[in-house]
């Protein structure tokens, strides 16, 4: 407040200044006009601010911005010059500094050009302050994002590979190194194959799709080798694996897929994966078998909030996931937007 | 001296884990594989018909799982769970198993196993008279964190009936049994009523009776039958009793 009123004071001083030169006026007289004039118009100026908010310059068109600037300056400044006259007749009327006081021609121009200008500064200023207190909030809103998307990283990335696959590949390569020491060794290189492919991932922003399908196909290529005959596998990319993926986006569900899925049914099944692009829309579907009469409440749905939180903090409401029960058939549906390399 | 065989059973629904059971068996003798279960359900019926000494039990299988085929066997065995879970662990134990094998396994821990299984038959050989421990209701009060039953699990000889609790009517106290009806048929089950009305969902399952525990989406209504004596009438017409407390607890719901 105190620097605003500061700058009006010299606002003030520099009217008195014109009045002397433009007016005719003694010092004495000009400054007796001109500052009481001036703290009015400081407040009288204030209504820009109002007039910069409801005018912004992101959705408002210029030439209505252009007009409503000048017709605000133009009123505004008409009173302010309405003012000046009834304050100057009452200072002549009253006496005080007979004879010291500007001239009317004088006044009105001096006034009215400078009542003008200064009105459209107040404007300009409120411009720049809103522009850059709105820069900030994008600023902090990015920030927010940022950090909303790391966590949601961190989570799925904690999360992303259950313990109890890795227990339960050790416990097979263990079954198979007396009966079958050469399909031991396979299974070695196929675990060794997905953890690698896994760990690479690390950092990495995102990957394309085609990669993260690579990814799911190691990950059930381990796990037939534990399900054998109950467990088949069908990935179909029929387009869009250029488009880039979070890394291992789809893994929660995969593993879902066996956990809650081909483990309840005794003749088990075939996960199915299918992914394709439409114009600026990647769809991604996970199909497995599942018991309906399983027992609930054995998944905690963790995996797939996290699936979801992940694609908020990327797409915001543009990438959705829906996950439906049919006929025994547990289907989880992904839509986002197309993104790739190229931006 | 000859002992006779320990006769076991293998359930797990992995061809590969039941081969490592059966691969660390064979390094011991006077032990027989009498059975290998790749389900809950082949695992009840087997047991039934084959009376093992021990069974090695997975905890994660289709249809039934490992505790669920523990409460359809009753004590007439003994368990050895394998799983690659640790958090059944406490659970386990409080079903008294003999022990708690987490994938993958040594031999040596295999063998302590085995030990431990061997000193609990010589233990209830050596004590005959013991009194027969009520696992069901074990399994009952190891429930409660996971909510009330939203299945019924029943034997029937080597069979096993799976009846989810939407589908239930209502169930009746017979004398050391009680039936549970559903679609039409009746399950007969060793279990005490009061156990059966702890295990089943409060919010829908009411004791209208001391011998009955009614569905209360099967109500008509309920009609005087005499000074305080109430009578439910089902939707398929069939007529139940209604003590005075039992009504008490059915207005209360209604």
């Amino acid at each position: 407040m105190a620097p605003y009123l500061g700058a009006w004071a010299l606002v003030g001083g520099l009217l008195a200044a014109l009045l002397v030169g433009r007016a005719a006026s003694t010092w004495m007289g000009a400054a007796a006009v001109s500052l009481p004039l001036a703290g009015t118009y400081a407040f009288v100026c204030l209504s820009a601010w109002h007039v910069a908010r409801s005018l912004p310059l992101r959705t408002a068109t210029r030439p209505r911005i252009v007009a409503t600037a000048l017709t605000a300056s133009f009123v505004s400044s008409a009173g302010w010059l309405a003012l000046a006259r009834m304050w100057v007749q009452a200072l002549r009327t009253r006496g005080w500094l007979a004879g010291g006081l500007p001239d009317r021609g004088g006044l009105d121009a001096v006034v009215f050009s400078l009542g003008v200008l200064l009105y459209l500064l107040s404007l300009a200023v409120s411009y720049l302050l809103i522009t850059f207190e709105e820069s900030r909030d994008a600023d902090q809103r990015v920030l927010r994002g940022q950090v909303l998307a790391r966590e949601a990283e961190l989570r799925s990335l904690r999360a992303q590979i259950d313990p109890h696959f890795l227990f339960n590949s050790l416990h097979s390569i263990s079954a198979l190194t007396t009966a079958d020491p050469a399909g031991a060794r396979r299974m070695c290189l196929l675990l060794a194959e997905f953890l690698r492919a896994s760990l690479a991932l690390e950092g990495q922003g995102r990957i394309p799709l085609a990669r993260e399908l690579t990814l799911a196909e190691h990950f059930l290529a381990v796990e037939r080798v534990r399900f054998g005959d109950r467990l088949r596998c069908e990935i179909q990319l029929e387009s869009g694996g250029e488009c880039l993926v979070p890394p291992l986006l789809l893994q929660p569900i995969v593993e879902n897929a066996i956990t809650h899925g081909i483990t309840h049914v005794l003749e088990g099944g075939a996960v199915r994966i299918r992914a394709s692009r439409t114009g600026r829309r990647l769809s991604i579907a996970v199909e497995n078998p599942c018991d309906p009469d399983r027992p609930r409440g054995t998944g905690t749905g963790v995996g797939l909030a996290n699936v979801r939180a992940r694609l908020h903090a990327l797409h915001g409401r543009e990438a959705s996931l829906h996950a439906t029960e049919h006929g025994g058939v547990w289907r989880v549906a992904i839509s986002l937007p197309v993104a790739t390399e190229e931006g | 001296m000859t002992q006779d065989p320990l006769r076991t059973v293998i359930v797990d629904d992995e061809p590969l884990s039941r081969a490592v059971v059966r691969e660390y068996l064979a390094r011991h003798a006077g032990v027989e594989v009498v059975a290998e279960c790749g389900n809950g359900f082949d695992a009840v019926k087997a047991v039934a018909e084959l009376a093992p000494d021990l069974m090695f039990l997975d905890v994660q299988m289709p249809k039934l799982n490992g505790f669920e085929v523990l409460e359809l066997l009753g004590r007439d065995v003994l368990v050895v769970f394998i799983t690659a879970y640790d958090q059944y662990a406490l659970r386990a134990f409080e079903v008294h198993a003999v022990d708690y094998l987490l994938k993958p396994f040594s031999a040596e821990r295999f063998d302590e196993a085995l030990d431990r299984a061997r000193e609990r038959l010589r233990a209830r050989a050596g004590s005959d008279g013991d009194a027969p421990l009520d696992v069901a209701g074990l399994v009952a009060t190891a429930r409660p964190k996971t909510g009330p039953l939203e299945r019924v699990l029943i034997r029937d000889g080597p069979q096993v009936h799976v009846v989810p609790a939407e589908r239930i009517d209502y169930v009746e106290a017979q004398d050391d049994y009680v039936c549970f009806k559903a679609d039409g048929r009746q399950y007969l089950k060793d279990q005490t009523m009061t156990a059966v009305e702890a295990s089943m969902d409060p919010a829908r399952f009411v004791r209208i009776h001391r011998s009955y525990l009614l569905n209360i989406d099967r109500i008509a209504r309920v009609e005087l039958y005499a000074k305080d004596s109430r009578v439910a009438i089902l939707r398929d017409g069939t007529k139940l009793p209604v003590s005075r407390a039992g009504y008490a607890r059915l207005s209360k719901l209604l």
